[in-house]
């Protein structure tokens, strides 16, 4: 028998119904992918507890309890939420953040992904939005979380300086960096007769490996920020996140514009158009100085 | 160059970690500031070992772009 419940009222907290009408899988919400291990206890008690004792993890980051019957939905959601679990989102919504481990564990890491996965998520998280919204942030260039696969992509990123007095001229950063950015000229550095090392800023992706390579630490950082990516999806047509700006050293100014982005798109988006899709049919140009330099918010 | 040579090991083809973990072992059977020459392949080798060794204290001197390897030398810390 088919139940006779409210679907898009259950999708908006996360809760889909399956092929098999009567069951439901119970999308939850995490960011980053964090679970402390008791409330993976809790979920695995829950899983075996109301559906078939599985857990499904979703592409990104996201965990499921699947196979639950619709009768069940609502105890298992009043058991979960003591230990700190809540429902997640589907439909056209904020759905949950995405992040890497970040500066906390990765060596790579430039900024401290968590706090700032759990900041977006407290703001923005099942706002509704003309199709599914996806924030993504990266620790750094090595891009693991696909920040450009996302509406709104946040990657740590940082412009490196080059101290000419502790080079010990080994080329290792001219052999690793990944863009070839960095050019090594013999006697460019005249009056000390050594070869001088140039970054091609044009060429730089901003990534931390001359920085934490350089043996003689002389590759230093210059500035430390933000590159934000706008437009990202995948699905069934994909397109890559535009740079929307570049070594955004401010977190507030990194807010501002996630906000600014998020309402545009809100505004300006039609029923089941993609952020990217939008900033295609408007123009990048246009949108670019709006986003950069529009008055409205 | 004031020092020689003191040990020479061919890594290509050797993976991550067990690169790391063989230069890692032929340094310790070498003195303070001897050297040590090291071959690495392209990608993860040369992005990783180098950067391994600088964390365990010792001192990458001289890279050489072989085409898909790299000639490290390595000065003992
Ligand atoms: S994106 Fe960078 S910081 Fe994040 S996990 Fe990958 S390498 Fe580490
Ligand atoms: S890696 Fe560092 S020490 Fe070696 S050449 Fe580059 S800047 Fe100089
Ligand atoms: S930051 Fe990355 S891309 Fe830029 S010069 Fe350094 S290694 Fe190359």
């Amino acid at each position: 028998m088919e139940p006779e419940i409210d679907l898009a009222a259950f999708k908006k907290i996360g809760m889909i119904q399956q092929k098999q009408k009567e069951y439901f899988a119970m999308r939850l919400r995490t960011v980053g992918g964090d679970l402390t291990a008791p409330q993976l206890k809790k979920i695995s008690e829950i899983a075996e507890k109301y559906g078939k004792g599985e857990v499904h993890l979703s592409t990104r980051q996201g965990l499921e309890i699947h196979n639950v019957h619709h009768t069940n939905l609502e105890k298992a959601r009043l058991e979960l939420e003591p230990a700190g679990i809540y429902m997640g989102a589907c439909g056209p919504r904020v759905r949950i953040v995405v992040a890497c481990p970040g500066e906390a564990t990765c060596r790579w890491g430039i900024i401290d992904t968590k706090i700032l996965a759990a900041e977006l998520d407290k703001k923005y998280f099942r706002e509704d939005t003309p199709h599914k919204f996806k924030l993504s942030v990266t620790g750094c260039p090595h891009n693991c979380a696909k920040a450009t696969e996302n509406d709104i992509g946040v990657m740590g990123a940082l412009l490196p300086r080059w101290i000419a007095s502790f080079c010990n001229d080994c080329q290792l950063c001219v052999n690793i960096c990944p863009t070839k950015a960095i050019e090594r000229l013999e006697d460019k550095t005249a009056k000390t007769k050594k070869p001088g090392y140039i970054l091609r800023k044009k060429k730089c992706i901003n990534c931390s490996i001359c920085t934490l390579s350089c043996p003689a630490n002389s590759w230093v950082i210059a500035i430390k920020g933000y590159n934000l990516f706008i437009g990202g999806t995948m699905g069934k047509i994909p397109r890559l996140g535009t740079i929307l700006k570049k070594l955004i050293t401010s977190k507030e100014e990194l807010h501002a514009l996630i906000e600014k982005s998020l309402r545009y798109y809100q505004r300006e988006g039609r029923k089941k158009e993609r952020f990217g899709h939008m900033i295609d049919r408007i123009g990048w140009v246009k949108v670019k100085e709006e986003l950069l330099h529009g008055k409205q918010g | 160059m004031e020092n020689k040579v003191k040990k020479s090991i061919d890594l290509h083809g050797v993976a991550c970690p067990m690169n790391f973990v063989k230069t890692k072992a032929a340094l310790a059977g070498l003195a303070k500031e001897d050297l040590l020459e090291v071959i690495l392949d392209e990608g993860e080798a040369i992005l990783n070992v180098p950067r391994s060794v600088k964390e365990e204290g010792h001192q990458v001197i001289k890279v050489e772009n072989l085409g898909s390897t790299f000639k490290v030398l390595i000065k003992k810390g």
